[in-house]
């Protein structure tokens, strides 16, 4: 793309994209990192991810004035505001992935000493995998404003949501089997749909990089796959 | 733009270059000035000699009685009135023609050759000597009709006029801003409206003094009236024969021998005089910016 | 003789502007322009200084007919007309379509008469009438308030801003179908623009308008549709809102972004 007339109007719009390159690479660290302490249930671990999140908060905040400074110094057109617009609302997500992943790390504390058994992580793990793989799909296509891999993610976000349906119903078996597995699969659970709104929130993500490039927005309707809230298991007594 | 740190002007160089520039400047302005006070020394020289001579003669005699023969008393009421309804007659005669002249050249033929033709002439007009004006108007009119007379003095002075109020009326409509005749125009106003409601009254003040500065051009002027009013010694008002004039009567009560007639035309001067001051001033006044009302 | 044809987007086109060519002398300043007006919107022309947005204006009301070597081609449709005919009444076609220009032009006499003098030129109003029609034109334009115990006092007393609301209330006194605007802000202060933009909202009630401006904002801000011209070519034609969020054109987008050069 040619530079504006005025260079520091392009520093100034390179200078948010870097920010929010920034935040998606904090946004990633936060998340793995929440993802392997519970996996570990690894108290230290989660503790780093707690008092990192802070940061991104701090970042999130800064993107939001640089943002607001460029709307009103500049008052971006066409491209220009949608990149701006863009890297407001990524910035947001973005901080809302952190809150997620601090989240995940506080209950990682709450669970301390409470470990049960290795085969409930395996299908949370795998989630987590896949929701990482497309936070990172989708920070690069925000990198090289690939709109194809944008899409790509968009759609790929359907097979987290089937994950987590599934997931739930697992998880509401082991709590039939035995109650004594409530606690800790219901912090499970909830470690899980945080994972799943933090795949919500990449796809957000996705759209944005849509809007702020093509300056089309993406059909209303995603596909969602996110059953949970109308799946059930039969409570059988054996 | 990376010596901007470093300023230029502070190198020995420049100041030796600066240094040079302000003495050159110093005695060009020492030229300019002492020019300017050799110049205005003549017209300072003349306007004292003016005043001393021609005060000492003004009376009210000079107002209330007509030109006196040689040896006796007399004034110069003939020559005023003569003057005035000469310089009248030649003002309503050019006035319209010039008037009309500058406003096809402006407005309607702006941007064509016959413009640009009659803008060429004109400015020859402008300038072409006043006898050789009073000559034309002798063939023309006196010659025809047997004798002088003041309506031929008029006519001559009608041909100066018109040049001067053809260009103040061109150049001042030209002035005039072509967003004003556009926004006029484009509110549906014809092309004769757009002038005389808009145009003209955005250009009055100039128009009007260019007349002024016509008048006060005419009423000095001795040559055309020589050839064309001749001189009167007794007091008339018909336009078909000589008339007295001011000039005419300075330029003849000069030449003569005889002391009191000179004293006469010493005095007829401080009037003409006077008279293109007071024009020059009031056409100034119109000028100058009015003050909004 | 009111009918104008209606298109596809369901809106009138007060004025339809065909294959129209625009010559200085030789020089070719327009090339093949196609736009419509659309009845009681407001149509805004964009582009960098020479790109023909100003000349595309004044050949609406045949302003260029009043200087030499200068001609139309194509067609201005208006009210089913061709407005380019040579036996088009001038003066009649001003009176429809009427201009407001960047430099406001009070004539040399009263605010009163600023806004009689056209009118009394077509209508031939008793003084009350009179009254009444120099009343709500200035009010109208915003300036019936600032200037009602003054109505003698000369046009060019007045401050730019209101100088120019006046020009505005003269022209709307006249009762135009459509209004054109060239840069009528370019002059004025951001509280006077202000207003002129407010007003701009509230004619388009009952006028069509087509405004040329180098402020990008205000042509998003004031337009419904907006044309973005270059080099005496139409680039690109659209609502006002796709063309300042997504506009088509590389070049439209170039502009409006200030990438431009």
């Amino acid at each position: 793309m040619s530079e504006h007339t005025v260079s520091r109007y392009d520093d100034e719009l390179k200078d948010i994209a870097r920010r929010i390159a920034e935040m998606g690479g904090m946004a990633e660290r936060l998340v793995d990192h929440a993802v392997t302490a519970l996996t570990r249930l690894d108290t230290t671990i989660a503790n780093s991810v707690i008092s990192d999140d802070k940061r991104l908060d701090l970042l999130q905040r800064e993107c939001e004035e640089q943002a607001i400074l460029i709307i009103a110094r500049r008052q971006p057109m066409a491209m220009d505001l949608r990149e701006v617009i863009g890297a407001l609302r990524i910035s947001n997500d973005l901080e809302r992935i952190g809150d997620l992943a601090k989240n995940i790390a506080k209950r990682v504390i709450a669970l301390d000493g409470q470990f049960q058994s290795k085969r409930f992580m395996t299908g949370v793990e795998h989630m987590a995998e896949l929701s990482l793989a497309q936070l990172k799909d989708v920070l690069d296509a925000y990198a090289l404003r690939d709109v194809k891999q944008a899409f790509e993610v968009w759609k790929r976000d359907a097979e987290i949501d089937q994950m987590y349906t599934s997931l739930f119903r697992e998880l509401l078996t082991y709590m039939m089997e035995d109650p004594r597995n409530i606690t800790f699969c219901t912090h499970l659970l909830f470690c899980a749909k945080n994972i799943e709104r933090i795949g919500d929130h990449t796809t957000n993500i996705a759209e944005t990089i849509q809007y702020a490039v093509t300056g089309e927005l993406l059909p209303d309707e995603r596909p969602k796959h996110d059953d949970s809230s109308i799946t059930t298991v039969p409570y059988e007594t054996t | 733009m990376a010596t901007l740190g470093t300023s230029a002007v502070s190198t020995p160089t420049a100041q030796a270059i600066y240094r040079r520039r302000r003495r050159g400047n110093g005695i060009l302005l020492t030229f300019s000035f002492a020019a300017t006070i050799f110049g205005l020394a003549w017209l300072v020289l003349i306007l004292a000699a003016l005043l001393y001579n021609g005060f000492s003669g003004l009376s009210l005699s000079v107002f209330t009685e007509t030109t006196p023969p040689p040896g006796s008393a007399g004034g110069l009421l003939n020559a005023i009135v003569g003057s005035l309804i000469m310089t009248v007659a030649g003002v309503l005669i050019g006035t319209p023609i010039g008037i009309l002249a500058g406003t096809y050249m402006s407005e309607y033929g702006r941007h064509n050759q016959l413009t640009t033709v009659v803008r060429f002439i004109n400015d020859i007009l402008l300038a072409a000597p006043s006898i050789v004006i009073g000559l034309f108007v002798y063939e023309v009119v006196v010659a025809p009709m047997g004798h002088f007379s003041a309506f031929a003095g008029a006519i001559a002075l009608a041909i100066l006029v018109i040049p001067v109020v053809v260009r103040t009326t061109e150049d001042m409509l030209n002035l005039v801003p072509n967003t004003l005749r556009e926004a006029a125009s484009a509110l549906g106003l014809p092309r004769s409206i757009v002038i005389r409601n808009i145009a003209y009254k955005a250009a009055m003040s100039g128009i009007v003094t260019g007349v002024l500065l016509a008048i006060a051009r005419v009423s000095g002027e001795t040559a055309p009236l020589l050839f064309t009013a001749l001189n009167n010694q007794f007091w008339s008002t018909n336009l078909n024969g000589p008339m007295s004039s001011l000039p005419v009567t300075i330029f003849q009560f000069a030449l003569s021998p005889y002391p009191d007639w000179q004293k006469l035309a010493w005095s007829g001067a401080l009037l003409i005089t006077i008279t293109v001051l007071a024009l020059n001033i009031v056409a100034r006044a119109f000028l100058s910016p009015r003050t909004s009302k | 003789m009111t009918q104008t044809a209606t298109t596809q987007n369901g809106l009138a086109e007060k004025v339809s502007i065909r294959n129209l060519k625009f010559f200085y002398g030789q020089n070719l300043a327009l090339k093949s322009i196609n736009l419509p007006l659309y009845e009681k919107k407001v149509t805004a022309f964009i582009g960098p200084s020479g790109c023909g947005k100003s000349t595309l204006l004044r050949i609406l009301n045949r302003m260029y007919d009043l200087y030499p070597k200068q001609h139309a081609e194509g067609e201005v449709l208006f009210d089913g007309g061709n407005i380019l005919n040579p036996g088009q009444d001038l003066n009649l076609l001003r009176a429809r379509i009427g201009m407001v220009f960047q430099k406001p032009t009070p004539f040399p006499m009263s605010i009163y008469d600023n806004i009689a003098f056209g009118v009394r030129l077509y209508e031939n109003l008793g003084k009350a009438e009179m009254d009444a029609r120099v009343e709500s034109a200035l009010t109208r334009a915003a300036l019936w308030n600032e200037v009602k115990n003054k109505l003698t006092a000369s046009g060019l007393s007045l401050s730019g801003g209101q100088q120019q609301r006046l020009c505005i209330a003269r022209t709307i006194a006249v009762r135009p179908e459509v209004v054109l605007m060239d840069e009528p802000c370019s002059a004025l202060d951001p509280i006077s623009t202000a207003k002129i933009e407010e007003l701009i909202d509230e004619l388009t009630a009952d006028y069509t308008i087509a405004i040329v401006t180098h402020n990008m904002q205000q042509a998003a801000r004031v337009s419904d549709y907006t044309a973005f011209m270059y080099l005496g070519e139409l680039i690109e034609f659209d609502e006002t809102q796709k063309i300042f969020t997504a506009p088509s054109d590389k070049r439209t987008q170039d502009y409006i972004t200030g990438r431009f050069g």
